[in-house]
């Protein structure tokens, strides 16, 4: 695991119809210390996906720079873990080789990967369905095979791109719960982006507020660990967090 | 009445439990009884319209003369052959064309100019390069299996999420390795359709093909028959046909769709 720096980040689209330039990201700067979660909150259209593809090396980005444990990023790769708001599983592997499919890229042995794949499948309580493939899971159970098979590779950095906004309200919950759970175990370096603010402060160490490209403002979460929804539905702090975060959000 | 209908469906039931194939052969009953009564009734002369019992024998005496067993062999062996070749360069040029936007310009027209230029319409020329041979046939089979293999693989590369590539690529893989994990099962099920077409077109031109140029095989066969009048020959060449193309596709193409894309729920059952 290692840190994450963004400097003056930004990126413009070309709209090859409208023949215009759109500005998505505007001088963004954001660092990201060796364990520690950060969640990026803002509305629709702010700019969120872009800075994570960005960061995963999917699209270039048009000007400053992203360095992981010091290195630029040039394009996608291992030390970067994605997990994607559409699960993006191999329908064609079963749910046991999804999550071992970091390790046999790295050239893990077949016994040895599995071993990993089982002990992560564990993790999120995920055994029994090891040997069934993604299309006969639930979406509740295909992101949480999504979060592991990111996590069983060992990245520096985990970015995660709304993960749980495609699943039912009670099941998210669970699932916010697992990742934190999960998150204390492992200690990964995660960049969380979402436009759910309570989500935000339930999960992160730091809440970054951004807005039409831009950072408002960063939060620290002082909130203990772990953390539940019976707990803190009713926490005056959490309250008070997630008031000023949706107050920066909705004022800008 | 009522009772006894009832009976005898339980019965065809339990029947086709035990042995699934009778359910396959079903259809055709009505179809052959049909045809009985047609020609029982001599509606048409005999030598126009034979009767299923006289096909069977024309079937059992071509076969014990070993005429039937060395022309189907000759004809399958073709099939395959020209099947073999049209898949190992199809494929590739799939994967080529749907992956590679400068390999898309660049080949796309030809690919469709040549596929408007019908399989057999290639028959005059190829007779007078390769002469009345298996060259010929091959090189017929091939062209006519090719587009839609090449088409659906295009289609099938293309359609694939780009998040599977993404999700592929921040998980280490390189692109050779993407080839082979993402894009050729990704591909897969488009691949299968664009085979189940490829071999129906090429199993017609193959018939086609051999009825003018060949010495053997089932249009041969066919073609031969009709020189010496036998309407049974002919009507046994049709029928052989159809089961050869049943047991293709029942065999051998609809257990690999259902192990593959109908497993992974890329393709509906
Ligand atoms: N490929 C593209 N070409 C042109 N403009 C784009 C492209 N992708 C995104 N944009 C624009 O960039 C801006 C930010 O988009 P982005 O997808 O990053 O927003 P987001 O914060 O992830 O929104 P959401 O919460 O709806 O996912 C939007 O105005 C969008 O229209
Ligand atoms: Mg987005």
């Amino acid at each position: 695991m290692k840190d994450l720096t963004i400097r003056n980040l930004s990126k413009t689209y070309f709209d090859p119809y409208a023949g215009t330039n759109v500005t998505a990201v505007h001088d963004v700067s954001l660092k990201v210390e060796q364990g520690e979660f950060v969640c990026i909150v803002g509305p629709s259209g702010c700019g969120k996906t872009t800075i994570l593809n960005m960061i995963a090396g999917f699209i270039p980005h048009t000007g400053g720079e992203i360095l992981v444990g010091g290195r630029p990023v040039k394009g996608p790769g291992p030390d970067r873990g994605v997990v994607f708001q559409s699960f993006a599983l191999f329908p064609w592997r079963t749910v046991l080789e999804n999550v071992a499919f970091g390790p046999k890229m790295r050239g893990v042995r077949k016994v040895e990967r599995e071993k990993i794949a089982h002990e992560f499948l564990a993790l999120a309580k995920l055994t029994e369905a090891a040997g069934r493939y993604p299309n006969e899971l639930s979406g509740g159970m295909q992101q949480r095979v999504g979060v592991v098979r990111a996590l069983a590779n060992e990245p520096d950095v985990l970015l995660m791109d709304e993960p749980f906004a495609s699943v039912d309200a009670q099941t998210r919950m669970t699932l916010q719960e697992e990742l934190t759970r999960i998150w204390q175990e492992k200690r990964p370096t995660v960049i969380f982006i979402t436009h759910d603010v309570a989500e935000a402060v339930f999960l992160a160490n730091r809440v970054v507020a951004l807005s039409k490209g831009r950072v408002l403002e960063e939060i620290d979460v002082d909130l203990p660990r772990p953390r539940s929804w019976d707990a803190l539905n009713d926490d005056a702090r959490f309250k008070e967090l997630s008031g000023r975060v949706l107050q920066l959000v909705r004022s800008a | 009445m009522k009772q006894f209908l009832l009976n005898i469906w339980s019965h065809c039931v339990r029947l086709n439990a035990r042995w699934p194939s009778i359910g396959s052969i079903a259809p055709f009953i009505p179809v052959i009884a049909a045809w009985w009564i047609v020609t029982e009734l001599q509606i048409f002369p005999r030598a126009f319209l034979p009767g299923p019992a006289e096909v069977v024998r024309s079937f059992g005496s071509l076969v014990y003369m070993g005429i039937l067993p060395a022309y189907l062999q000759d004809s399958l062996v073709r099939l395959a052959v020209g099947t073999f070749w049209g898949i190992a360069l199809g494929i590739p040029l799939g994967i080529l064309v749907g992956l590679s936007q400068r390999a898309r310009t660049a080949l796309w027209p030809l690919l469709l100019f040549f596929q408007a230029i019908g399989d057999i319409a290639w028959l005059p020329i190829l007779v007078i390069w390769f002469g009345y041979g298996l060259t010929t046939i091959t090189v017929v089979i091939v062209y006519t299996v090719i587009f839609p293999v090449v088409l659906n693989t295009v289609l099938g590369v293309r359609s694939i999420p780009i998040t599977l590539h993404r999700a592929a690529q921040s998980l280490g893989a390189s692109r050779i390795r993407i080839l082979w994990e993402v894009v050729l099962p990704g591909a897969l099920p488009n691949i299968l359709t664009g085979l189940r077409n490829g071999l129906g077109y090429g199993w017609r031109a193959l018939i086609a093909t051999e009825i003018i140029v060949g010495t053997s095989g089932i249009g041969f066969l066919m073609f031969d028959a009709r020189r010496s009048g036998s309407v049974v020959e002919i009507l046994l060449g049709m029928i052989i046909l159809g089961i050869l193309w049943y047991i293709v596709d029942s065999w051998i193409l609809a257990p690999i769709e259902r192990a593959t894309g109908q497993r992974w729920g890329l393709v509906t059952r």
